[in-house]
C-alpha cells in the first residue's frame, strides 16, 4: 500500500510539475473514465483558479498583455512558483520579477514595474491597520539623538521607483481611462503607495521627498535619510518634510 | 448569536449592499482565508458581525495532509476565531498542501483506517488549538482511490465519534460525488449519523463533458438543482432543522437572487425539519 505521502506527492506532480499523470493514476480507480481524465478535472481547477487569483491581483498587467497571453504567462508562473500559503491575497509576490525575466515579455520593458505597482497596491489593501500614530517619539527624543532616530512607517506604505511612468500607464488602463495618453519618455516615476481610510492610493513624489521617505521606510536613521534626500535635491526642506510625515499620518510612533 | 434557518455565503461584492440595506438574512458564512489580512475587509466583517451570526469556513488547513498541520496557518485561524468569535467554525475532509505547496483545491483522500488515524490526530489538534468544536465537510470528488476501504459517511461517522467534531453535510457535494463515482446519494445521506450533523451546505453544480461522459463539477455557479433540493429534504427529515447555507461563487448573482435561494431552503426547513439542531 502506498503511503499518504507518496499519494500526495504523485498527485501534486500531476497537478503542477508535469502534465504526465501516470504515477498518480496508479492510485486511482478509473470507474468508467480514465484515471488521467479524472485527475485532469483537478488539474484544470487548480490552474484556472490560481490564474484567476493572479488576474484579480494584477488586472492592469492582464489588460496590457490581453487575457490569453496572461493565461499562458500565469500558468508558467504557477508551475514554477505555486502558492506557499492558503491566503491567495498573498500570492504573486515574485510575479513582477518573473515577468522581468520572461522572454516573451521583453518587448514590454515597463510591464514588470506595472506589476510591482499592482503588488504594492495589493499589499496596501491587506496591510494591518496602523496602531498608534503621531509625533510622540519625535517630541521626546533629545536633539543630539535625533540623527540616529529610526522611525516606524505605517504598515501599508510602499515606495516604488521606476524608469517608466507607471502611474500614467496604470491610470490609462482603468475603466474610462482610454482617453489618457501615455508618454513613455515622460521620465521616471517615484511613487508612494498606501491605504488611506479604506482606499488604496498612490501619488508621485519629488525626488528629494521620495529619497527621504524611502530611506526612512527602510529603517535608515534620520541623518542617513537626510543625506539621501540632499544627494538628489540640494534645496531639500527638512523641517517641512518632517511636518508632512506627521500631517500625512505616515509615521507610527 | 447562533445560526438558525438558512444563511448565505458572504462574498465581497455583496458586502457594501448588506451593510447599507441590512437585509433579513438569518446568518452569514465567510471563508477564513479571505480575512487573515488587515484592512477594510475584516473591519467590514466586524460591523456585520454585530447584526448577523457569522460562521468561519476554512479552506486551507489541509486536514488530510501527510505533512502535519501547518502551525502558522492554524495560528492565523485561531487569531481570526478569537477576533470574530463566530458561531460555527468548519473545514474540509480533504488535503491541499504537499511539499510546502498550497494547491488551492479540496483534494480527495483515500479512506482507510490509517488515514482516518491521521485525520483524527489533525482534527484533535485543531480543536485543541481553537478550544472549540470543528465541523468537517464532505468534499466533492471526481475520483476514488484504489486503497479506499471505508465509505465516506462511515469515515465521517468514525471521525466525529473519535474527535467529538461535527459534520458539515454538503448535500450538493454528496450528489456530485455519488453521481461522478457511481454511488447512491440517498444511501449516503442515510448512512451519516444524524447526531453529528451541525450544518448543511447547498449550492449549484455544472455538468461538463469528460471524454464523452458527463461529469458534475462543483462550481457553485448556478441555482441549486432539483435533485439536490430533493436530497436536502431527505437530509433535513433525517437530521432535523439543521442550520443551512447557500453558497454561490462562480458568476455571482445579485444579492436578492442568493437570498431567494436561502428563502426556498427556509420554506423546506419549516415544512420538513422536525426540530432545531444546535451544534455549538
Amino acid at each position: 500500500m502506498s503511503s499518504l505521502h507518496s499519494v500526495q506527492r504523485a498527485f501534486r506532480a500531476a497537478l503542477l510539475e508535469q502534465d504526465d499523470a501516470r504515477r498518480a493514476a496508479d492510485d486511482v480507480l478509473p470507474d468508467g473514465l480514465t484515471a488521467g481524465a479524472r485527475i485532469a478535472v483537478y488539474r484544470h481547477h487548480v490552474r484556472t483558479s490560481l490564474t484567476e487569483a493572479l488576474v484579480s491581483t494584477f488586472p492592469v498587467v492582464c489588460r496590457l498583455v490581453d487575457r490569453r497571453f496572461f493565461g499562458w504567462l500565469a500558468d508558467c508562473y504557477i508551475r514554477k512558483h505555486p502558492p506557499a500559503t492558503p491566503c491567495l491575497f498573498e500570492y504573486g509576490g515574485v510575479f513582477p520579477a518573473f515577468i522581468e525575466r520572461f522572454p516573451a515579455c521583453a518587448a514590454l520593458p515597463w510591464l514588470a514595474d506595472v506589476a510591482q505597482l499592482e503588488w504594492a497596491m495589493n499589499l496596501a489593501f491587506h496591510a494591518p491597520d496602523a496602531t498608534s500614530m503621531g509625533p510622540v517619539r519625535l517630541a521626546v527624543t533629545p536633539p543630539d539623538e535625533l540623527g540616529a532616530l529610526i522611525l516606524e512607517f505605517e504598515p501599508s506604505v510602499t515606495y516604488l521607483a521606476s524608469r517608466w511612468p507607471i502611474d500614467a500607464i496604470w491610470r490609462a488602463n482603468q475603466p474610462g481611462g482610454e482617453q489618457l495618453g501615455v508618454d513613455l519618455d515622460s521620465g521616471p516615476g517615484r511613487l508612494e503607495i498606501r491605504r488611506r481610510d479604506d482606499d488604496v492610493v498612490f501619488r508621485a513624489l519629488p525626488a528629494g521627498s521620495f529619497a527621504f521617505r524611502r530611506a526612512l521606510a527602510d529603517h535608515e536613521p534620520l541623518e542617513r535619510a537626510v543625506d539621501a534626500a540632499l544627494a538628489t535635491d540640494s534645496a531639500f526642506d527638512l523641517a517641512g518634510e518632517i511636518r508632512a510625515l506627521l500631517d500625512e499620518d505616515l509615521v507610527a510612533t | 448569536m447562533h445560526p438558525t434557518g438558512c444563511g448565505i455565503g458572504l462574498r465581497s461584492p455583496h458586502v457594501a449592499e448588506i451593510l447599507e440595506t441590512g437585509p433579513g438574512i438569518p446568518w452569514l458564512e465567510v471563508h477564513a482565508e479571505n480575512y487573515m489580512g488587515g484592512g477594510p475587509a475584516i473591519r467590514a466583517l466586524e460591523r456585520l458581525r454585530a447584526d448577523y451570526p457569522v460562521s468561519v469556513h476554512g479552506v486551507g488547513l489541509s486536514l488530510g495532509t501527510a505533512e502535519g498541520i501547518d502551525e502558522r496557518h492554524l495560528d492565523r485561524l485561531r487569531r481570526l476565531v478569537d477576533r470574530l468569535k463566530p458561531a460555527l467554525v468548519s473545514e474540509h475532509l480533504s488535503w491541499s498542501v504537499s511539499g510546502g505547496v498550497y494547491l488551492n483545491h479540496l483534494l480527495p483522500l483515500p479512506y482507510t483506517d490509517e488515514i482516518l488515524d491521521t485525520v483524527v490526530e489533525h482534527v484533535a489538534r485543531v480543536q485543541g488549538r481553537l478550544g472549540r468544536r470543528l465541523l468537517v465537510e464532505n468534499p466533492s470528488s471526481y475520483l476514488r482511490f484504489r486503497e479506499t476501504a471505508i465509505s465516506e459517511p462511515q469515515f465521517l461517522n468514525e471521525l466525529a465519534a473519535r474527535t467529538g467534531c461535527g459534520v458539515l453535510c454538503d448535500v450538493n457535494n454528496v450528489y456530485v460525488t455519488c453521481t461522478n463515482l457511481g454511488g447512491d446519494a440517498d444511501a449516503w445521506i442515510d448512512a451519516l449519523d444524524p447526531s453529528s450533523v451541525g450544518e448543511i451546505h447547498l449550492a449549484g453544480h455544472a455538468i461538463n463533458d469528460a471524454d464523452g461522459r458527463s461529469i458534475l463539477i462543483d462550481d457553485h455557479g448556478s441555482f441549486v438543482s432539483a435533485d439536490v433540493w430533493a436530497l436536502y429534504v431527505r437530509a433535513i427529515r433525517r437530521y432535523g432543522r439543521v442550520p443551512s447555507l447557500v453558497e454561490w461563487d462562480t458568476d455571482l448573482p445579485a444579492l436578492g437572487v442568493l437570498i431567494g435561494e436561502a428563502k426556498k431552503a427556509e420554506r423546506l426547513l419549516d415544512a420538513n425539519g422536525a426540530s432545531d439542531v444546535v451544534a455549538a
